[in-house]
């Protein structure tokens, strides 16, 4: 065991320290140039791919691996904190191997956080030099923090086994710690860039009035939240694809027992936290609304109005890929049988959401193709296209999403309590009133103006979550002390959800490339809206197909370094064995 | 022989995102354009040409989808979808040409039923275009369900002669005595606008229409007149009549009155630094 981890400090606690001071150095360099100001050259040109995709890519791989490590702790010392509490040491082994993960993706993301740095100083001198110049301050804050989670993030890895037993708790402390700092680091990039898309704090010449006006611009918190939330999808997805495939690999029915179940946890973090972004993104979306019309009109209506129909078919994936996993996971479950015929009825909503929610709104589709629609509206599928239409898809979704997942968890289970039959029918009397409530107000919405319509969708998702809320209370205690139709036979579900598992991860990941093109394309040709004119000789921003191929070679990218990054990791792992 | 897993999981990985970016290049492909100062005259520009920066014009400088939306009434203005068709059935003897440029010019001279007189001389301040980019914007217009045939020649020599004159939009911007701080503070005590309308950071009321870009799309007198008789200036589209208070002119005090315009004259939202790419010229 000491020999194991011997090696990997050598090897991982060897690259990260001196990626830190690359970072530093890299951070300390931004903030003397910004000073000066003026004199700077604006743009320099990159060899072969020029400027504007190496800072791409490097920006998409570091978000990539930064999503990531933040996500992973959050549920690891939940599950950390669940095998504490149930004395059960497989939550204990799962959380060391989630923070495992993190530990050797961490210097990774140091690196490419150091190499984007360098990118946009040496490509985008003069840019870099106005942002450094708002925001050095918060520069410096961030450099120490991440110095500070580096030391939190070794002594909670590292002191695993020396603080355990009685120092459990102090061991838990810290992993608390480690996500308080990494969720303030991750608020203080976040104020960087939500200041590009909709600056304040700043007068109309862009000099600096206000530092705390400049962090709390007006989409500031609407991304904090929902890149938090979406962390944790993308860190869960991540994990469980890692552990499906090692469950592929593996050689024996205990190992693929354990790898099973990670990714079951995995993908049910990923699940439960995707039901929120919905709401983080409809949240986001009217902060940019609000900040600026224009904006939010470039953003859902102007030329990137396809770019949520591609999106559109991703989230499809993604909810009809969970469901078909937890209907494959049943038949590992002694039981399931009884629900089954339930499944094509859920297929056929899930099929249906994702055709309204697929059906675009008014698009820039060719002049010739708007002349012979008579306007940017479909005729028959205009109807479908509108917000009403896709609020009550999706949230129709959710809900049918969350009924599989009920179905999953009472497959083995046939509930004694005496009340189960008003029980059950006060769930299904619950999400019928929740399903017709969000249906009324999405055929309504069709008859009322626009502002009266956004509020709807308050009502709309207030009515899901309630819906889930109080169905989850009843199932508990009703389960409780249910009879058990046979254990869950980990390790015995079909390959092909192992493949599910990747297929939801990938999708993850590309979608979340796709989004942030969106976030950033929507300035178009400003560095800082409105403030800051990208006047390079690649200002113009691509359309969908061209960003499309970019995001799939970063997307590659990535997962090929994470391959081979968690191949490193295992190294220490197969020497210790061998 | 076996395949190796890696080798497997690598071109299931690959063959999902090959079908995403296949899709995404199967669908229309729009880049955003760069707002440029038009200039036409005298060169030699294909009608589709035309059309393309007439759309520009309508999407960008022109701030028309502020009020109008194509395909879709907006809240403020008339659809503009088949306007091309439709602007020859307006005006008995006029053709849908004439029609469009008297439509851009002067607004008022003809009111869709069921609009106010809302929509600003698009030659003049705020929205400032010059003669090439009416040509353009009537191009576009025209472009839809009708056929494109306008001329440089057939908008009036006239036409943008007050931006051009200035030199620059803002060059033009009328200079009132008043006071916006002032302003600002009738707008939420004494005038009580900020219990119906949003302007800017302040206020989120719903009732009245978000006046945050007001001066961008709105003149002065327009503004001015509006609050002292709000009947009088029509009642914007999907919004009830007579809520606005008629009383103002009596209430008000002159300084106040002035200052209060003054404020609303800031409102230009946020993409109000676009303006200095119209100086260009
Ligand atoms: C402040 C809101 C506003 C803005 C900005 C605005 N319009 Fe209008 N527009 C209106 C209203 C209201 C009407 C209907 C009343 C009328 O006919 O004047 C109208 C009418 C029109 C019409 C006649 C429509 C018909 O069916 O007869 C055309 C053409 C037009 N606008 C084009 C434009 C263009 C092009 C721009 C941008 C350069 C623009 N408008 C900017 C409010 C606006
Ligand atoms: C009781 C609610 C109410 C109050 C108070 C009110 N307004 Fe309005 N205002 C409206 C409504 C409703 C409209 C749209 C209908 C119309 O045009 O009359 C409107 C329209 C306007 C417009 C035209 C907007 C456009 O886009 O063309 C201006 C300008 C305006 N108000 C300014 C003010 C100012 C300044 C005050 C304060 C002195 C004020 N309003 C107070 C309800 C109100």
């Amino acid at each position: 065991m000491g020999k194991r981890q011997g090696r990997e400090r050598r090897l991982t606690g060897g690259v990260a320290l001196p990626l830190l001071g690359v970072f530093l150095l890299a951070a300390g360099a931004a903030w003397a140039q910004g000073a000066p100001g003026g004199e700077t050259e604006a743009y320099r040109s990159f060899p072969l791919i020029g400027s504007r995709l190496a800072v791409w890519g490097a920006a998409q791989l570091h978000l990539n691996f930064a999503a990531f490590i933040l996500g992973v702790p959050m549920f690891a010392i939940i599950v950390e904190f669940i095998g504490w509490r149930t004395q059960d040491a497989r939550y204990d082994w799962l959380a060391r191997q989630f923070m495992k993960l993190t530990f050797v993706a961490y210097s990774a993301t140091a690196l490419l956080g150091g190499l984007l740095t360098f990118v946009f100083i040496t490509l985008y001198p003069r840019f870099f030099g106005y942002l450094a110049g708002i925001f050095g301050p918060t520069m410096w804050v961030y450099a120490g923090l991440f110095f500070v989670e580096t030391f939190t993030l070794y002594l909670y890895y590292y002191g695993w086994d020396w603080l355990s037993g009685p120092r459990k708790g102090i061991h838990l402390g810290l992993g608390v710690l480690l996500n308080i700092w990494g969720t303030i680091l991750m608020f203080v990039a976040n104020a960087w860039l939500t200041f590009m898309m909709s600056p304040s704090g700043v007068d109309e010449a862009g000099k600096l009035t206000s530092l705390w006006g400049a962090i709390y611009n007006p989409t500031w918190m609407p991304i904090n939240v929902h890149r938090l939330i979406a962390n944790i999808t993308f860190g869960g997805a991540i994990a469980a694809a890692y552990a499906a495939f090692r469950f592929l690999g593996a050689r024996t029915d205990e190992e693929r027992a354990q790898y099973d179940w990670m990714g079951y946890v995995g993908n049910f973090v990923a699940v439960s936290s995707l039901l929120f972004l919905p709401f983080a993104g409809y949240w986001l979306g009217r902060e940019i609304y609000a900040f600026n019309q224009t904006l939010g009109i470039t953003m859902m209506g102007g030329f990137m109005s396809w770019l949520w129909v591609v999106q559109a078919i991703l989230i499809g994936v993604l909810f009809i890929g969970s469901n078909y996993y937890l209907w494959l996971g049943m038949e590992r479950i002694p039981g399931s049988e009884r629900y089954r015929s339930y499944i094509p009825y859920l297929v056929m909503i899930l099929a249906a959401g994702f055709i309204v929610w697929a059906t675009p709104r008014s698009m820039v589709a060719t002049l010739e193709e708007a002349r012979a629609m008579g306007g940017t509206h479909h005729p028959v599928l205009g109807v479908l296209g509108v917000m009403s239409a896709k609020n009550t898809a999706v949230n129709l979704m959710i809900l049918t999403t969350f009924v599989s997942f009920l179905l999953y968890r009472r497959a083995n289970r046939v509930a004694t309590v005496s009340w189960v039959r008003s029980g059950m029918t006060a769930q299904w009397i619950i999400m019928g009133v929740a399903a017709a409530v969000v249906t009324f107000y999405g055929v309504y919405g069709y008859f009322v103006e626009s502002i009266v319509r956004i509020g709807f969708s308050v009502y709309q998702v207030l009515s899901v979550l309630a819906a889930i809320v109080c169905v989850m209370a009843i199932d508990i205690p009703m389960f409780r002390r249910a009879r058990s139709t046979g254990a869950i036979r980990w390790g015995q579900i079909a390959p092909r959800s192992q493949y599910v598992l990747i297929l939801l991860a990938v999708s993850f990941t590309w979608l979340m490339g796709l989004m942030g093109f969106a976030r950033s394309g929507i300035r178009q040709h400003w560095h800082v809206y409105g403030i800051l004119r990208d006047t390079s000789p690649e200002a113009v921003t691509p359309a969908l197909g061209y960003a499309a191929n970019m995001i799939t070679a970063v997307t590659a990218i990535f997962l090929a370094f994470l391959v081979l990054i968690f191949w490193l990791g295992g190294l220490g792992e197969r020497g210790a064995k061998g | 022989m076996r395949v190796p897993l890696i080798v497997k999981v690598g071109t299931f990985a690959l063959a999902v995102m090959g079908v995403y970016a296949y899709y995404a290049n199967s669908i229309p492909q729009i880049q955003s354009t760069l707002p440029e100062e038009l200039s036409l005259e005298g060169g030699n520009v294909t009608p589709e040409q035309l059309v393309k920066a007439g759309e520009g014009i309508f999407k960008g400088k022109g701030t028309c989808e502020i009020c109008h939306r194509i395909g879709q009434k907006g809240t403020r203005a008339p659809d503009l979808a088949g306007i091309g068709a439709t602007a020859a059935k307006r005006k008995p003897g006029m053709s849908a040409k004439a029609y469009i440029i008297e439509s851009l010019l002067d607004p008022r001279a003809y009111l869709v039923e069921g609009y106010p007189g809302i929509m600003p001389k698009v030659d003049r301040p705020p929205i400032g275009l010059n003669r090439s980019e009416l040509w353009a914007t009537v191009a576009f217009l025209q472009s839809m369900a009708g056929t494109v045939d306008v001329k440089l020649d057939d908008i009036p020599k006239t036409a943008g002669a007050v931006v051009a004159a200035e030199g620059a939009a803002q060059g033009a911007e009328l200079k009132l005595p008043g006071d916006p701080k002032a302003g600002q503070v009738v707008f939420m005590g004494k005038g009580a606008c900020i219990a119906c309308h949003k302007a800017g950071a302040i206020g989120a009321s719903p009732i009245g229409p978000d006046l945050s870009q007001i001066a961008k799309i709105q003149t002065p007198e327009y503004i001015m007149a509006k609050i002292l008789d709000p009947a009088g200036m029509g009642t914007m589209a999907g919004y009830p009549p007579n809520m606005m208070p008629p009383t103002l002119g009596q209430t008000l005090t002159a300084k106040e009155y002035i200052d209060l315009v003054s404020f609303l004259l800031t409102l230009k939202g946020e993409a109000a630094a676009q303006a200095p790419a119209a100086s260009k010229q």
